[in-house]
């Protein structure tokens, strides 16, 4: 059973914050623009048109009026920091998940005010005495649905949420590609996706998957059983002189959060909440938790930490003095299903190297000079083999299926009638290289309809080969193919020979329309 | 005579696991002492009867002509770097890699990139960037590499604990040095008859000759 949780959510926070401190006019259209992209928009913006995710152009086009303005974590934190210490009044549990979220579990509280209905109204007057009137409450079981019905400003009775849950989208689970392909399975809502037994999601979508269909059926994203972590993990540090500059205070919390997640990973062991700790030189302490949908990443844990450091050291109504201590305490650990490598296994950073490296290449020469093959169905060396671009997807042609191919990636499908047999060819010559191939008494060879041979072949001419010629001193085939039948314009008829050429070297030669050529030597 | 009883010296104490490892740790930063055999990409295949491994930023160059097996020979170098999990690139010269061969040669294509139709004056530039990210870098040679571009190249795999593995016509084509130099000459091929059976084994013959290989060895291969 999920833990019942009252979130609350303001939207477009990015854009509140900056009207808060004066940044941005009211009453105009105003977007927040990180790296190019709007990041969030305006009630105004969004009636132009305006996306989150458009470009910076896309946006004054639609809006030419648009007020853009570069996004700062740091003051959505500070901004957000007196709604969060007004939510404290209520309960000391106040997990934040990112500036504009917070949520707490409700248990207690709930108790306290009489009710899931007494703590929703005490505290939206709560948060509308700190004078954000665009933030809206929601309860429900589990942080994810809590979220959600945060959204639609309601509370959602006890055991009622995957009811609640079933009518949303599945955009709403936060993962594009995850929606992407279940839209294309025909699961447009939660609620199908919900429906789908959890074993077999497991199998075909791995545990990213299982993740979001727990959150689908209205549970928490980790089973319950969260490890308390033991009390040792808790990474401090003094800092004297004491930090009265942000960027002080996060460096020092950079190492820590390095230092503590290394020290979980030893264990086995990934951190999703965290409370942050600090002192100041007066004696204040001050602790804010800090929550996170997957595993904390050091970035990830780095930047929450700067973000509360921001709240506390700039924010109005600060503290004393500079701080003397801080201190990362693990809150709930799950154990670490592993690091997300890449699909075939292998190091991720050199991954990334290798990434890189083949992107500036293509940067270099063009896309199509990077190329990776992937294997496909064919009876030709050069038909059983696609070469794709680097960086598009892999994946056979939806024809599949593949030849049975040796080596790591090999695939198991039925036989390709008609393969050439043997090795493969280390040289394909695409476009094939033209040659002469002659009989004993210098006639070029030729087949039948029927695949009967005019003469066996005793000589092959060929400028690509070293040597420009040589005598035919081992063979097999020929073999016939009817390439395209079906298609009236490109059919043709096809004879390829296996041949060894000077006893030393091997090669694949064709005859179509009675013109030879070397398509494929063995190298 | 009074005998001193002598105390054995003891760099840390024997039961302090976690100075130990501090000390151990403090040793590694200061010298660090890499294994030759860490450094090692350890060949599979018939390759591996003639050259066993192929070291951390070496150079390899390997000649052949058309059809005497030497893009077998790189393809299986490539195919050690793949089996360790990390990443191959074959600047592919005339643009006729067979990559069904790579496959069967042990190359994991995923993680196998085939760079084709660089221009000469780009040549060097490519191969340098490759050797950046990519752990062996097979490069076929344009006709003519500068001596100054080839010992830059040499030095960037060094640096960069790649393998570089040229690829051209004669060994000696390139022009800097090489930890080892292959040069494959053909051989004959079984399994084919007149007009029957298909081409099964070859046993190619390659003369391997560089440091740690007395002189000049002539091995004959199956497969």
């Amino acid at each position: 059973m999920a833990v019942r949780t009252l979130c609350s959510w303001c939207p477009d926070w990015p854009v509140v914050a900056a009207r808060r401190v004066g940044r941005a006019p009211s009453a105009v259209p105003v977007a927040v623009v990180e790296r190019g992209r709007v990041a969030a928009v305006s009630i105004e913006a969004r009636a132009a048109g305006v996306r989150i995710g458009n470009r910076r152009r896309e946006a004054e086009a639609e809006a030419p009026e648009i007020v853009v303005l570069d996004r700062d974590p740091a003051e959505e934190a500070r901004e957000f920091e007196p709604v969060a210490r007004a939510i404290e009044t209520i309960t000391p549990r106040v997990v934040l998940e990112r500036p504009g979220v917070l949520s707490f579990p409700t248990r207690g509280p709930s108790r306290y005010h009489g009710g899931d209905g007494g703590l929703f109204e005490r505290v939206r007057e709560t948060v509308d005495a700190t004078g954000v009137s665009a933030l809206r409450v929601g309860i429900a079981d589990g942080a994810f649905a809590a979220r959600l019905a945060a959204r639609r400003n309601v509370m959602v009775p006890a055991g009622e949420t995957p009811t609640f849950l079933a009518p949303w989208p599945v955009d709403a689970l936060g993962d594009e590609a995850l929606a992407d392909l279940l839209v294309r399975l025909g699961l447009r809502t939660l609620g199908a996706f919900a429906g789908l037994p959890a074993a077999s999601v497991l199998a075909r979508m791995g545990r990213e998957g299982l993740t979001a269909h727990r959150l689908a059926r209205g549970e928490d994203a980790h089973p319950p059983a969260l490890t308390t972590p033991p009390p040792d993990f808790e990474e401090r540090a003094e800092l004297d002189p004491p930090a009265e500059r942000v960027d002080a205070a996060a460096f020092v919390a950079k190492g820590l959060a390095d230092r503590l997640l290394e020290r979980l990973a030893a264990r086995g062991l990934a951190c999703t909440q965290v409370v942050v700790e600090a002192e100041t030189k007066y004696g204040e302490s001050l602790s804010r938790a800090w929550r996170h949908d997957g595993a904390l990443t050091p970035g990830a844990l780095t930047e929450r930490v700067r973000w509360q450091l921001d709240g506390w050291l700039t924010a109005t109504g600060g503290l004393s003095g500079g701080l003397t201590r801080l201190s990362l305490i693990p809150d709930q650990v799950i154990p670490a299903s592993g690091r997300q490598l890449g699909f075939w296994g292998g190091d991720a950073a050199a991954s990334d190297r290798a990434e890189q490296v083949f992107a500036r290449i293509q940067g270099l020469l063009g896309p199509e000079h990077v190329v990776t093959a992937v294997p496909q169905g064919g009876r030709t060396p050069a038909e059983r083999i696609r070469w794709v671009p680097w960086g598009e997807p892999r994946e056979p042609s939806p024809h599949a299926p593949i030849g049975p191919i040796a080596g790591p990636v090999s695939v198991e499908v039925p036989p390709w009638p008609g393969t050439i047999p043997g090795p493969a060819p280390a040289r394909v010559l695409e476009p094939a290289a033209a040659a002469t191939l002659l009989d004993a008494v210098g006639q070029p060879v030729v087949v039948s309809a029927r695949g009967d041979l005019s003469a066996r072949p005793a000589e092959l001419r060929c400028a690509a080969l070293p040597g420009g010629r040589g005598v035919v001193t081992a063979w097999a085939g020929p073999w016939a193919h009817d390439v395209r039948w079906w298609d009236r314009a490109s059919r043709a008829r096809r004879v390829t020979w296996q041949l060894v050429v000077d006893e030393t070297l091997a090669c694949l030669v064709n005859v179509e329309r009675g013109v030879a050529s070397v398509t494929a030597v063995y190298d | 005579m009074v005998q001193i009883p002598v105390q054995p010296v003891r760099a840390s104490p024997r039961r302090d696991d976690a100075a130990r490892a501090r000390l151990a740790a403090v040793g590694a930063a200061r010298a660090p002492v890499v294994l030759a055999r860490d450094r090692a990409l350890a060949l599979t295949g018939p390759m591996a009867a003639v050259l066993p491994s192929v070291q951390r930023g070496s150079v390899v160059a390997v000649g052949g002509a058309l059809g005497t097996g030497a893009t077998s020979a790189v393809l299986s170098i490539a195919a050690a770097a793949t089996a360790a999990g990390e990443w191959a690139a074959l600047v592919d010269g005339m643009g006729t890699l067979g990559g069904l061969a790579a496959a069967e040669a042990g190359v994991d294509l995923a993680r196998f990139a085939v760079v084709r139709d660089v221009p000469r004056d780009r040549w060097a530039t490519v191969v340098a960037n490759l050797l950046e990210g990519v752990t062996v870098v097979v490069a076929e040679l344009p006709p003519t590499v500068r001596i100054g571009d080839a010992r830059r190249l040499v030095a960037r795999a060094r640096e960069r604990a790649a393998v570089l593995v040229t690829c051209a016509p004669d060994a000696r084509a390139w022009p800097a040095e090489a930890a080892v130099r292959i040069q494959a000459r053909g051989g004959g091929w079984s399994g084919l008859g007149a007009g029957d059976g298909g081409l099964e084994l070859r046993a190619p013959v390659v003369e391997i000759s560089g440091r740690g290989i007395p002189g000049r060895v002539r091995l004959e291969l199956a497969g």
